[in-house]
């Protein structure tokens, strides 16, 4: 394989984010980064497997929350605090996973969102007495300054996020170049075929809904990081169709979609609500003009034009069977 | 014969569709390196016969062995992990995915990465190896199936329907193919092709209304009127 053309998309894709942080706001940089890794997890669900999750809320709270505890009652160093989130997210998915793989369609999709709606609840009430319920875990003055990359710094915390979200990007292209992806993608298009071949198509399930929804929670665990605070808002029902949104505008199943995706997003929230009182509104109505333009997304639409562009300036013939991804 | 002969043996198998049964106490055995056909009409319980074996089914009763294993109760990818592999009727490959990739599966599945055998019975595939399966003929769908199956040298082949709406010439170069296969493989092939299925059978089953009416194992049975009155 050229690792050069392996690795050029990355490198340009990650190239345009930094970019972003030169021209605008470090808040704003930082919410996209960390936006994006959440939509990741989404992404790939729907995407690869074929999986339509309204409960990603839950996992990223998983995540939040497994961070957040640490930092608040046990310790200091927000790396450590990350970690337990990811292994909070990983455990919690292998668990979860485990049985909601079995459905398909409508019933997963709704049995995610119930999820989101217990663990909303589970953080607001049940467990209000360590959560502090909707006053939340503030715990920025606990967390102590790490060598190499200040996380309490939002400057040196982009970085560290940025880093993050490469080398992320970088597994997930992994994945799709590899035979797993090719597995995953196969059991989207028939499950059964799948089993014909050999394989057990609950375990590949299994295996993409797992590091799906630990990436979600490395995205909480981030978010909690970041803000030096959770409260049960970060699983509120009410927010489930985020992620869902988003990896259908950047475009479903693409590398890049959750990246674009988040960029327009956050953009458009961002412009909007300056200038309209009902922002939102306004967002549904723009939303529902780029489905309707594109149905496959802004990314999903541009990546074509975008590797013609590439084939010609390289002076490669176009590839006349569309293979590979 | 010796039983250690037998590659699979089917017993007193019932198949039902809920309340609906559709397999009536039907029994067979494949030698290896035998192929064997099944035939009947639409609806005689051919296609469901090989879903039962090949572990997409659950039977009622009766029992399916294979080398002194069980396979009742196996799902269908523990029954392709034993060497018996599976091609459907329908000619649904993973469209998305190009000719190599849908065949990468396959080999990653059994471990087994020599595909020249394949490109020896379908050199064509070589030629479509960057191309989406999605966009391949119906014949060349057919030989990525069959090409795909044959990777991990299966013991034993299940084939349903494979000249279905092909081109003769198509249905010849299959032909062909599954009496090369024959060397190396047991197949139990389901036609409606009763020319197709006298050429290269050794021995015929003739299914009727879920039942098994006749088997025909001399070789002056083994012709196209013989196969027609039973069913």
């Amino acid at each position: 394989m050229n690792v050069l053309r392996w690795w050029w998309g990355l490198v340009l894709a990650f190239a345009l984010v930094a970019l972003v942080r030169v021209f605008l706001p470090l808040p704003f940089a930082n919410e996209i980064i960390i936006f994006s890794i959440y939509t990741m997890g989404c992404n790939y669900l729907l995407g690869r497997v074929g999986y339509i999750s309204f409960g990603q809320p839950a996992y990223l709270a998983i995540g939040g929350y497994a961070t957040s505890f640490y930092l608040f009652y046990f310790g200091t160093n927000p790396y450590v605090g990350i970690l337990i989130g990811i292994a909070g997210g990983f455990v919690a998915a292998l668990a979860i996973g485990a049985l909601f793989v079995r459905l398909r369609g409508d019933y997963f999709a709704l049995v995610n969102l119930a999820l989101a709606v217990i663990i909303f609840y589970v953080m607001q009430k049940m467990l209000a007495g360590i959560t502090h319920g909707d006053n939340g875990l503030w715990f920025l003055t606990n967390m102590a300054s790490t060598p190499v990359l200040d996380l309490s710094r939002p400057d040196q915390f982009f970085i560290f996020a940025f880093l993050v979200a490469f080398a992320l990007w970088a597994f997930y292209k992994y994945l799709d170049d590899s035979i797993f992806g090719a597995l995953c993608l196969a059991t989207k298009l028939n499950d059964d075929k799948v089993k014909f071949l050999g394989y057990s198509s609950f375990n590949i399930r299994l295996s993409a809904f797992v590091i799906a929804n630990t990436t979600t929670a490395l995205a909480g665990a981030m978010y909690a990081v970041y803000l030096g605070f959770v409260s049960p808002e970060i699983t509120s029902p009410a927010r489930a169709a985020d992620p869902v949104v988003v990896t259908i505008l950047g475009g479903v199943g693409t590398l890049y979609g959750p990246l674009v995706g988040a960029i327009v997003y956050t953009g458009m929230k961002d412009v909007l609500s300056k200038v309209f009182g009902n922002w939102e509104l306004v967002i549904g109505f723009v939303l529902v003009f780029i489905m309707l333009a594109g149905e496959r997304g802004i990314w999903g639409s541009l990546e074509p034009l975008f590797q013609k562009l590439i084939l010609r300036v390289t002076g490669k013939a176009a590839d006349q069977s569309g293979g590979g991804r | 014969m010796t039983p250690s002969d037998d590659i699979l043996t089917v017993a007193g198998l019932n198949v039902a569709y809920g309340e609906s049964k559709v397999l009536f106490d039907v029994s067979m055995t494949v030698r290896r390196n035998q192929v064997v056909a099944c035939v009947g009409r639409n609806g005689a319980g051919k296609s469901t016969l090989l879903k039962t074996i090949s572990g997409f089914l659950e039977p009622t009763s009766g029992t399916i062995d294979s080398d002194g294993e069980s396979l009742v109760g196996r799902p269908a990818f523990a029954v392709a992990g034993m060497g018996i592999k599976y091609i459907p009727q329908d000619k649904k490959v993973f469209s998305d995915l190009t000719v190599q990739e849908n065949l990468e599966l396959g080999s990653y599945a059994s471990q087994d990465y020599d595909w020249v055998p394949i490109f020896d019975y379908f050199p064509k595939l070589k030629v479509l190896l960057d191309r989406k399966a999605g966009y391949l003929s119906g014949g060349e769908r057919q030989m990525l199936m069959v090409g795909r199956a044959i990777l991990g040298r299966p013991k034993l082949l299940l084939v349903d329907e494979p000249t279905e709406g092909l081109a003769p010439s198509i249905v010849m170069h299959l032909r062909d193919v599954f009496k090369e296969l024959a060397k190396k493989t047991a197949l139990v092939i389901v036609e409606q092709n009763l020319p197709l299925v006298c050429a290269i059978a050794d021995k015929i089953y003739a299914l009727k209304e879920g039942r098994i009416m006749a088997e025909l194992t001399e070789r002056e049975q083994i012709k196209p009127e013989a196969c027609e009155q039973y069913l």
